[in-house]
């Protein structure tokens, strides 16, 4: 018999009183599949944790049925002791499942319309989600005013339910209460292994590969300090602000990612190092953008002509006005001395500085380093 | 310190290579006089021996720089403490600051510059690296109320004043405290006064908020 023909000789006799979902759910629980040598019955039984997990819901499941029945829903009767045991089934072959099956069963159930996590959003499922709850409450509540209708007997039937449910709570609970702090346990220790399995791969794909690279380029010392330096930069991206990993650095979303993305370009292609200490941080926008830019000339402008190995850059950002200060300690100039092709550049800072009403001020003289200091005030918008 | 002048130095740092690392940095100019690689052993150490200064290491198993801090300010006070660290984030930064420590450098610095450090605050002054200069301009400026209004309890302690704002933003741009004298017209001790009185309300400011901010920061 194919698996075709007896699914469909179960959906046939769940018709008949439910029996047939009964005996689908055992065969699913108890036989093999064809390629493992184990059930899901038998990987369940023996391991105690998970028994324990279907006997806390089986004992959770016979009280709500129990309830069910003492309120005078029996009319339900075998049909709903069957879905009511196929539930037990269900969870064992959700526990027991091999992982390639478990990993089947999770895309079938994100994947189903209404309670799927998958097609979550969008106002059809909304919609879809709203008419099926509403139908569902709208049948209970007819249910339990039909069950009313003897007046007198539903105060009895509600005291009557409540008492068996605290006996049941008072049997089962601590045990309901632990297996369900197990299973948040192993929620958590399954979160931790994958964190743990995240940083051994990252230390594996950059850490472990920079090494061997600072190893093979052992003979040429600016080549080392700069594959550490890269090293140095992601790793702290990656212990100390995991946020910004992965984000474009070409297309900064704020004044701190953007002044970054310029640490990274001035130390990766001019192989110096740059101290960036910012203060405050804010949206970019068009002037913010110009700012960047010309703080961008100024550091790689000093990388290039001040003959030291680092650099700092501090940027402020106030209410009124943002002020980013670019510094060496090289070997400086006399701005009243500055060669044409040197001034263009200054030039071109400037102008792009006053045509969104900042100012640019360069002080420098021959031994003491240069520093050059770009001043935005920030309209009220902003603010 | 010793006849000749020379401080006397002890090191905390539970990894091996840093430690030969900042001896060798440090050289004859100082007398390293013990090396610890865990909280216990440290303080242990530390009051046994009453080292001028300690280079303390800000992340270590058993509760940090911060445990042995505590733990040798309650018996010697007179041990001053310089927290070394390669971490940029601003709580742990904060945090041993404001448990007693007298500065804080990374751990990048130069010999020299090192040297200098210690001499500072073997002289009972303070050392900001540019970077803990800027995380006190981040800090002060939400305690004021610029971005964040909280409520000051005690605006002495938790506002910075205009010239320590000044000195504070040089340090940030990588001016060393003689540069910042010429530079604002004052004395080199008048500028270690400012620093010193920084890292008083540093220690001493609202500590909610302070938290609050530190842990904002590490969001962002």
């Amino acid at each position: 018999m194919s698996a075709r023909t007896l699914r469909i000789v179960a959906v046939v006799a769940v018709a008949v009183g439910g029996i047939g979902l009964l005996l689908y759910m055992a065969l699913w629980v108890a036989v093999p599949a064809a390629d493992e040598s184990s059930s899901i019955g038998g990987r369940v039984v023996r391991d105690r944790r998970e028994l324990q997990i279907v006997f806390a819901f089986s004992t959770a499941v016979l009280a709500v049925l129990l309830v069910l029945q003492a309120v005078g829903l029996n009319g339900l009767g075998i049909p709903a002791w069957s879905l009511l045991v196929a539930a037990v089934g269900a969870l064992v072959v959700w526990r027991g499942a091999s992982p390639a099956e478990s990993s089947r069963l999770r895309d079938a159930l994100n994947a189903a319309p209404v309670i799927g996590s998958t097609p979550g959003t969008g106002w059809r499922n909304v919609v879809l989600r709203a008419a099926l709850g509403t139908i569902l409450i709208i049948f209970g509540i007819s249910e339990l005013s039909r069950v009313g209708n003897f007046t007198g007997a539903a105060f009895g039937v509600l005291v009557g339910a409540a008492a068996f449910v605290g006996g049941f709570l008072v049997v089962f609970a601590p045990w309901w209460a632990r297996t369900l702090r197990d299973l948040s346990t192993e929620r958590r220790e399954r979160v931790r292994a994958e964190e743990r399995a995240d940083m051994a791969s990252h230390v594996h794909d950059s850490v472990l590969q920079t090494l061997l690279l600072i190893q093979k380029s052992a003979g040429d010392p600016s080549e080392v300090t700069r594959l550490a330096r890269i090293q140095e930069r992601e790793l702290r991206h990656w212990l100390f602000n995991p946020a910004m990993l992965g984000r474009h650095a070409d297309q900064p979303e704020t004044f701190a990612e953007a002044m970054a993305g310029i640490e990274r370009e001035v130390e990766d292609t001019y192989g110096v190092g740059v101290e960036l200490i910012l203060v405050g941080d804010c949206p970019m926008d068009a002037e913010l953008t110009a700012l960047v830019g010309a703080c961008r000339e100024a550091s790689i402008n000093a990388a290039k002509w001040s003959g030291r190995p680092d650099l700092s850059v501090f940027a402020e950002v106030e209410p009124e006005v943002i002020s980013v200060f670019v510094r060496d300690l090289g070997q400086g100039f006399d701005p009243g001395q500055v060669p044409a092709d040197r001034q263009g550049i200054a030039a071109s800072m400037v102008e792009r500085m006053a045509r969104h009403g900042g100012r640019v001020a360069v002080s420098s003289a021959p031994g003491t380093g240069t520093e050059v200091e770009l001043i935005l005030p920030r309209s009220p918008v902003d603010r | 310190m010793t006849v000749d002048g020379r401080l006397r130095v002890f090191v905390v740092d539970d990894h091996a290579l840093i430690r030969s690392g900042i001896r060798a940095e440090l050289g004859d100019a100082v007398i390293v006089v013990g090396e610890a690689d865990e909280v216990e052993a440290a303080v242990e150490l530390i009051l046994d021996r009453r080292p001028d200064v300690v280079l303390l290491d800000v992340h270590m198993p058993g509760g940090g720089g911060r445990a042995v801090l505590e733990a040798v300010a309650a018996v010697a006070p007179d041990v001053a403490f310089l927290a070394l660290s390669v971490s940029d984030a601003a709580e742990d930064v904060i945090d041993v600051i404001r448990a007693g420590a007298r500065g804080y450098v990374t751990k990048n610095i130069s010999g020299p510059d090192l040297l200098d450090a210690i001499r500072r605050i073997a002289d009972g002054d303070a050392v900001f690296s540019p970077r803990l200069a800027g995380f006190v301009l981040d800090a002060f400026a939400d305690a004021t109320g610029e971005r964040a209004p909280t409520p000051s309890v005690d605006p002495e302690l938790d506002q910075l004043t205009p010239r320590e704002r000044q000195v504070l933003r040089l340090i940030a741009r990588g001016y060393a405290y003689k540069e910042i004298a010429r530079e604002l017209g004052i004395s080199t001790k008048t500028v270690e006064s400012h620093v010193s009185a920084v890292l008083r309300k540093l220690q001493l400011a609202n500590r909610y908020q302070l938290t609050h901010w530190a842990t904002e920061r590490r969001i962002l």
